[in-house]
């Protein structure tokens, strides 16, 4: 065990829940740094207690670390009073197993999850004493690379990387590791390294793209700007998820996680095609693992981590097509074992007696479901295929099992919505409180319908990239509507701010010139962007006036059929033609079947290189 | 039925681990050694286990404990400290295994080492010198000023290079615990010492006969 150095201990005496930055968690691997050839520290750019909720980091870490010469470690966003302390002391960001300084590592890595973590990553890479543009390093530094579903759109965080990678890690990261390691070994520059790492499937190298904008200030271009890098980008996927086991172990946090349980994730892609998920889109084709590889991997990962606590999870658990199978497999022996199973993600129109049953022994205490958009009209729209008798069936096995308290998602601003629209989101929670005293019900025992309404962001490869986002005051009015149509007090109404979702919005279709943007904020102080408390809205609308851009431009301008995109360069598997053909059927109220019922045509098939189904 | 108390060293990074945070740590590595140990038999069954004088944090021992029950006769309790050492976070070490012979209730003092820096010398010598030594204990009932003198006459030490070793015996039962972090504060409100070049070890929990508790 090294010794915590003094600086660092007193850092830790002056900050809260030290527990979160001392690493020493069961599960985690040791190596020999001065005997390892590849050293990377994977960084996710938020805090420990929500990185360690993240599946790929462990899916990752136990890839990289089974080579017995590469050693992955981790490292997170230190909270604002570690932050501050290691400022104050002058403790650069350290990995959390060697204690080593980020400086130290081949490779420095992020997960891009979520737009609003931009700043983070600067942050972790100012506290690392790292230049923060991929221009300003040379090969001494460390090799700065990012994954994660924001690499759909690379272009506002280009600047920044030195590798990009669009797809899954599984192979791609371990290709990338291979190719620092023969670097290392040949003594390569950073030009050449970076010339290996573009011919590897799905690795994007900013710097070797010019991008060129038109007079009128919008996108025109991105093209390689030297030869042997390819004029697009292909997403990268595991084609046989069987083919790459689950962890077998996990490291197991000991200051509690957001989610701390065994996890095994039991299928990739999502075959419904709701037209405002990115997920559903950028993760396709949908594959899946086998009930007998999902169960016997649980099994491992329970009796590795001792996790009493199971969890399957994915975009839509139970579209697996054999999940009761899987179900009755892993039934088999988690009793026994002191194991308890829950499910995420079930859905309305698949919800089954035998499936709650099968699940039982999670404590009832609430059921959440995606109704997303309260008409019928506006569901057929974003082809959410629920319709209310789906939900009314869902909802009467759910309180008939012992549930009450519902929680439902919704969304507000959507494409071609109407006032009719926001009150059937009051009208379907009443509809549920209504159902609920029509049955046979505890006596004095409520039920409570929460409905949580989000603010629809257009994200780039969904149908739905070519509308413009609603602006401020509409989604205020809305909110203000719909508080005034509830007539419950059965039913509560969550919302929040649309400040996030308009950045949200920027960054999730903006355009190389957004890592100016990005950059003025955080050295303005923007960082912790995902925490209400610290996020301030006018400090990013300062930094886009002293970079003379306007945010308006990117999220309240619809964008053209044929227009060229940022993303363009990018090819993570469903075609431009076919979002076009979802967006126009959207506009007339028409859903598109399931692709396990009835292929759309979308292209994904072609990472796979046989048809899906 | 058998309690079987696991003796364990917490020191280094692990000193940093609450005691919410322990508990999940021994409930897994529990679990994950396939002991046969015993399950409450509630609605959510889980394993019982009891740790006795918790630390606070940021501080080390030689002697935690943590207590479980069995079903098995005789249990191998050798054999049960082997099961359980490879799975534990770093800086704990288990040390030993065997059925537990006294009750948690019966601790009464505890012995630790204070390890300070050489410039403490002087707030030392305050404290043997002055005729009260006040602090402020907060307890679920609110703040109550104990004097330290009382319970602490005089306090030894020794050099070890840079740093002073103070050993203290303290109160350390239920209802009558002294947490050593009031001492700490006390000497670091004489002068200058910084809080992590002070370490504050547990090196024995005592009967009221002053012998071990095991």
């Amino acid at each position: 065990m090294p010794e915590l150095s003094q600086k660092l201990r007193q850092a830790l005496s002056a900050v809260q829940k030290p527990g979160r930055y001392t690493g020493g968690e069961p599960g985690c691997t040791y190596k020999d740094a001065a005997a390892v050839d590849v050293r990377m520290a994977f960084c996710f750019p938020d805090t420990y207690e929500i990185g360690m909720s993240f599946l790929g980091m462990k899916i990752l870490y136990e890839l990289l670390n089974d080579h017995a010469n590469w050693w992955c470690e981790r490292c997170f966003l230190p909270w604002v009073d570690m932050k501050a302390e290691m400022e104050r002391l002058d403790i650069p960001l350290y990995a959390l197993e060697s204690k080593d300084p980020l400086t130290a590592f081949d490779i420095v890595g992020f997960s891009l999850e979520y737009e609003l973590c931009y700043t983070n990553v600067l942050a972790m890479l100012r506290l690392a004493g790292i230049p923060l543009r991929a221009a300003q390093r040379d090969g001494r530094w460390p090799l700065i690379i990012a994954g994660g579903p924001c690499v759909c759109n690379a272009e506002p965080m280009a600047d920044f990387f030195d590798a990009m990678q669009l797809g899954e890690g599984e192979e791609m990261l371990q290709s990338i590791c291979a190719a620092v390691e023969t670097a290392k070994k040949h003594g390569w520059d950073k030009n050449r390294l970076l010339l290996a790492l573009a011919q590897i499937p799905g690795v994007y190298v900013p710097a070797f793209y010019t991008v060129e904008y038109g007079a009128d200030g919008r996108f025109r271009s991105i093209r390689p700007n030297r030869p042997g890098v390819p004029e697009k980008v292909t997403r990268a996927i595991v084609k046989d998820l069987d083919s790459i086991p689950p962890p077998r172990d996990f490291v197991v946090p000991m200051v509690g996680a957001v989610q701390d349980r065994a996890c095994v994730e039991v299928l990739r892609g999502c075959v419904r095609g709701c037209r405002f998920c990115q997920a559903g889109q950028i993760y396709r084709p949908f594959r899946e693992r086998s009930p007998e590889r999902i169960s016997q991997s649980a099994r491992t990962l329970c009796q590795n981590t001792g996790y009493d606590e199971l969890s399957l999870s994915s975009l839509s658990t139970s579209d697996h097509s054999r999940l009761e199978q899987t179900l009755d497999a892993i039934n088999a022996w988690a009793p026994a074992e002191h194991v308890s199973l829950s499910l995420p993600s079930l859905r309305v129109d698949n919800f089954s007696q035998s499936l709650v049953e099968k699940t039982t022994r999670v404590r009832k205490s609430g059921l959440t479901f995606a109704a997303e958009a309260g008409t019928q009209r506006l569901r057929d729209v974003i082809n959410k295929n629920v319709s209310w008798e789906q939900l009314e069936r869902t909802c009467r096995i759910a309180f008939s099992q012992g549930y009450t308290a519902v929680k439902l998602y919704f969304m507000m601003g959507l494409p071609t919505e109407t006032m009719e629209d926001i009150k059937g989101i009051a009208d379907t929670c009443q509809r549920v409180v209504d159902l609920y005293y029509s049955l046979d019900h505890a006596r004095g025992k409520g039920v409570q319908v929460t409905a949580s309404v989000a603010c629809f962001v257009p994200k780039p490869w969904t149908p739905f990239q070519f509308c413009q986002q609603d602006r401020r005051e509409t989604l205020r009015e809305k909110q203000k509507y719909l508080l005034s149509c509830v007539r419950s007090r059965k039913v509560k109404i969550n919302y929040h701010d649309s400040a996030t979702s308009v950045l949200e919005g920027v960054f999730a279709k903006g355009d190389r010139r957004l890592g100016k943007v990005i950059e003025t904020a955080f050295e303005n102080g923007a960082c912790y962007d995902t925490w209400e408390e610290f996020f301030d809205y006018d400090r990013w609308l300062a930094a886009f006036a002293a970079c003379g851009l306007d945010p308006d431009f990117y999220n309240y301008r619809a964008l053209g059929p044929d227009e060229p995109l940022p993303w363009d360069h990018l090819d993570v598997g469903v075609r431009r033609a076919y979002l076009v053909r979802e967006y126009q059927k959207a506009l007339r109220a028409e859903p598109s079947p399931p692709c396990d019922r009835q292929c759309s045509g979308c292209g994904a098939d072609k990472l796979l290189g046989r048809p899906c189904f | 039925m058998t309690t079987v108390r696991i003796f364990f060293e917490k020191q280094g990074e692990a000193a940093y681990i609450s005691l919410l945070d322990l508990q999940r740590v021994f409930h897994r590595v529990l679990k994950r050694s396939g002991l046969p140990v015993w399950y409450t038999q509630g609605f959510n069954p889980h394993i019982y286990l009891a740790f006795c004088s918790p630390l606070s944090l940021g501080q080390e021992s030689l002697c935690e404990s943590c207590e479980v029950k069995t079903e098995a006769d005789a249990p191998d309790c050798a054999a049960w400290a082997a099961a359980l050492r490879p799975y534990m976070p770093r800086g704990i070490t288990v040390l030993s295994a065997a059925p537990a012979v006294h009750r948690m209730g019966e601790i009464s003092a505890a012995d630790y080492r204070l390890t300070l820096p050489a410039a403490a010398l002087p707030a030392l010598e305050a404290y043997n010198a002055a005729p009260a030594a006040p602090v402020t204990k907060k307890t679920k009932r609110g703040e109550k000023t104990i004097d330290l003198k009382e319970i602490l006459p005089r306090l030894g030490w020794q050099r070890a290079g840079d740093s002073l070793a103070v050993p203290v015996r303290l109160p350390c039962a239920e209802g009558a615990n002294l947490n050593p972090a009031l001492l700490l504060g006390w000497l670091q409100q004489q002068g200058d010492i910084a809080p992590w070049q002070c370490r504050i070890l547990r090196t024995a929990l005592l009967l009221p006969d002053g012998t071990e508790f095991c």
